[in-house]
């Protein structure tokens, strides 16, 4: 028997927008990656003129114009930790709090599950729509990169996407963190999106200016730099045992905070 | 050293206010001894409402200052009945003390009482009683304030979710996953309960629900029937229902009053609350009234009605004032209505010297009862 009932549920409840997501994904970096050879020479041009300058506040901005660059900026630095960062945190901030709010929950823990138990298997639960995206992604880019003769080194890219998965397992964490606090779905997920945009907001500055550069290490993307890996096979270690750690540390707050407090009637 | 008057009153309020409410305040205890069996205990300042709790010993007298007005008093511990090593077995339920404050508000207070293996409990009140708080409370939903409370000897703060593998549940507001068809609904929370359904098919003959169709498109007496099977499915020792006839129709409501006579005889406890009193005076062996968050009655309700006695109407040619009745004897359209506990025959008697015109002798109904202890409240 498989023993985790909560975060097959969970699963299966999520597999329509996981899919969806996968295919959306799919398309834009089809999109993206299939333009470059379009853009070359375009990009090039762009370059030489200083254009780069104004994209500062992204990692990697300075080499735009080479492929990897292209990729780096338009489909890592906006789609990947962006775009799906405020997904992932949209969900995972109302995987409990839409329970609560449609009083879904009672009825649910009439059961004999603890409420860490749900708390924990539902994070669990979301975890292979993340990896569902990442592999989709991850080989859909490889490919159109053949088809395109453009180079890519395969090892990088996995090492690429392997790594953004602390990145969104933390932002899962602390959504759900915010889910298990705020009891309106809406209102949670909108608080985690702006966790997310804030956080990305607050890198982006620490780019820019350099008197503000600690500012970025309260930000999620500080510890997750796309462009190094894809460019040079460069993994910040510490960066991902920092997002294991806030992952682990926000999952745990949020089971004793669910552990501890009363489930409103309305 | 405190002033007498001050002292002597803050304890007598102390006393009269009983248990209560949230950890928030902890007042500060001016003198305290050597204590072997500490029991908390929660009270309200009588002067400025401040909610505060202290530990002593049963039956000490404590120097305490309100933290908030700083009012000086001495608070009693209760005697007795505070234990709370003790973990009874025996009965399905059993209560003590169990009290829930919302912040401030009130949910339940002091709640004491237990149910017995084997019997339909109705637990009645009007709306916002404390009925579903109260049994919130016990199945783990809300942090009790203070008090505690047992199922089948396990106690609800740290075996709730053991209690539960024993324990059905039919929530007030019954919220079902609408995404779900009735079938799945049912598998997922099979596959919680690792158990046996022994008894869905029954119930799926009992109470018939579009087993195929998407909970969405359910009415509202589905989803209940649906709510009732899940709670009975899997044939759990107790079963705790908050208003569970609610949605369902006449005929229905019979044919589930049947069934949970059914199982009272096969053994199954059932606890539930409800404001429909025909439907408790029909099935439940004892009741409990709550009333503003306390309890106000126990009883068997056979008990409790031949308890209060008869319920006298005379219409009399003379006067209705001529008339010496018990004093809480009311006149009303020149009728003439009183309670006669075991004294019919006196009344009767009394009543030979007067000219009657018409006469009612009617047992308490269990109306009467809700009336009677609500009445209570407002004299």
């Amino acid at each position: 028997m498989f023993p985790f009932k909560i975060a097959l549920q969970t699963m299966k409840e999520y597999r329509k927008i996981a899919l969806i997501v996968t295919l959306l994904f799919m398309g834009i970096v089809a999109m993206y990656s299939g333009m470059y050879p379009a853009f070359k020479d375009y990009m090039i041009e762009m370059m030489e003129s200083g254009f780069a300058e104004g994209f500062s506040f992204f990692r990697g901005a300075e080499d735009m114009g080479s492929y990897i660059g292209f990729l780096n900026i338009e489909l890592y630095q906006i789609f990947w930790i962006l775009i799906l960062g405020i997904l992932v945190g949209f969900i995972s901030a109302s995987l409990i709090s839409k329970e609560i709010e449609g009083k879904t929950i009672d009825l649910f823990m009439s059961n004999p599950v603890s409420r860490k138990q749900i708390v924990f298997e539902k994070y669990l639960g979301l975890i292979p729509m993340i990896l569902i995206i990442n592999i989709a992604t991850l080989v859909t880019i490889y490919g159109i990169t053949l088809a395109i003769n453009e180079e890519i080194n395969p090892v990088y890219l996995v090492m690429t996407h392997a790594a953004s998965i602390p990145y969104f397992l933390a932002i899962m964490s602390i959504g759900l963190l915010v889910s298990v606090i705020i009891d309106e779905k809406m209102k949670a997920s909108i608080i985690m999106i702006s966790i997310v945009v804030g956080m990305f907001i607050f890198e982006s500055i620490s780019l820019m200016v350099p008197d503000y550069e600690s500012m970025g290490y309260i930000s999620l993307t500080h510890y997750y730099n796309p462009y190094g890996i894809l460019k040079a096979g460069e993994v910040d270690g510490a960066g991902i045992v920092v997002l294991i750690v806030i992952s682990i540390i926000c999952l745990i707050l949020a089971m004793l905070y669910f552990e501890r407090r009363d489930i409103p009637i309305s | 050293m405190i002033p007498r008057k001050t002292c002597y009153h803050l304890s007598l309020c102390f006393l009269n206010s009983s248990t209560v409410l949230n950890k928030s305040h902890s007042i500060r205890v001016a003198k305290s001894r050597g204590f072997t069996r500490m029991v908390t205990k929660l009270f309200v300042c009588p002067h400025c409402r401040t909610q505060m709790s202290f530990k002593g010993n049963p039956g000490e007298r404590l120097q305490v200052i309100c933290p908030k007005c700083g009012k000086k008093g001495i608070a009693s511990i209760p005697t007795g009945q505070t234990k709370t090593t003790s973990e009874p077995i025996g009965d399905a339920i059993e209560i003590k003390n169990l009290t829930k404050y919302y912040r401030k508000i009130k949910g339940v207070e002091d709640l004491t009482f237990s149910v017995k293996k084997g019997e339909i409990f109705g637990f009645l009140g009007p709306n916002g009683a404390g009925k579903t708080t109260a049994i919130r409370t016990l199945l783990g939903y809300l942090r009790p304030t203070a008090g505690n409370a047992y199922i089948f000897g396990k106690n609800i703060r740290n075996a709730i979710v053991d209690i539960r593998r024993n324990v059905g549940y039919v929530p007030g507001d019954l919220n079902l996953y609408n995404h779900l068809t009735g079938k799945q609904f049912l598998n997922y929370f099979m596959s919680l309960r690792n158990t046996n359904a022994s008894l869905l098919e029954e119930l799926l003959k009992i109470f018939e629900v579009p087993l195929e169709r998407k909970i969405k498109g359910y009415s509202k007496g589905m989803k209940q029937k649906l709510g009732i099977i899940q709670a009975f499915m899997d044939d759990p020792e107790l079963v705790i229902m908050d208003e569970p006839t609610s949605g369902l129709d006449p005929l229905l409501q019979q044919s589930f009053y049947e069934f949970l006579r059914k199982e009272k005889d096969r053994g199954r406890t059932i606890f539930f609350s409800s404001h429909v009193l025909s439907e408790v005076d029909k099935i439940c062996d004892r009741v409990g009234i709550i009333r503003d968050g306390t309890l106000v009655a126990l009883e068997d309700i056979e008990t409790l009605k031949k308890k209060l006695g008869k319920v006298i109407k005379v219409k009399i040619q003379e006067k209705p004032e001529t008339f010496e009745g018990p004093e809480d004897m009311k006149i009303k359209d020149g009728w003439i209505e009183f309670v006669a506990t075991d004294h019919v025959d006196y009344w009767i008697k009394k009543l030979a010297n007067y000219t009657i015109i018409d006469l009612e002798i009617n047992k308490f109904s269990l109306e009467d009862i809700f009336i009677h202890y609500y009445e209570e409240e407002a004299t």
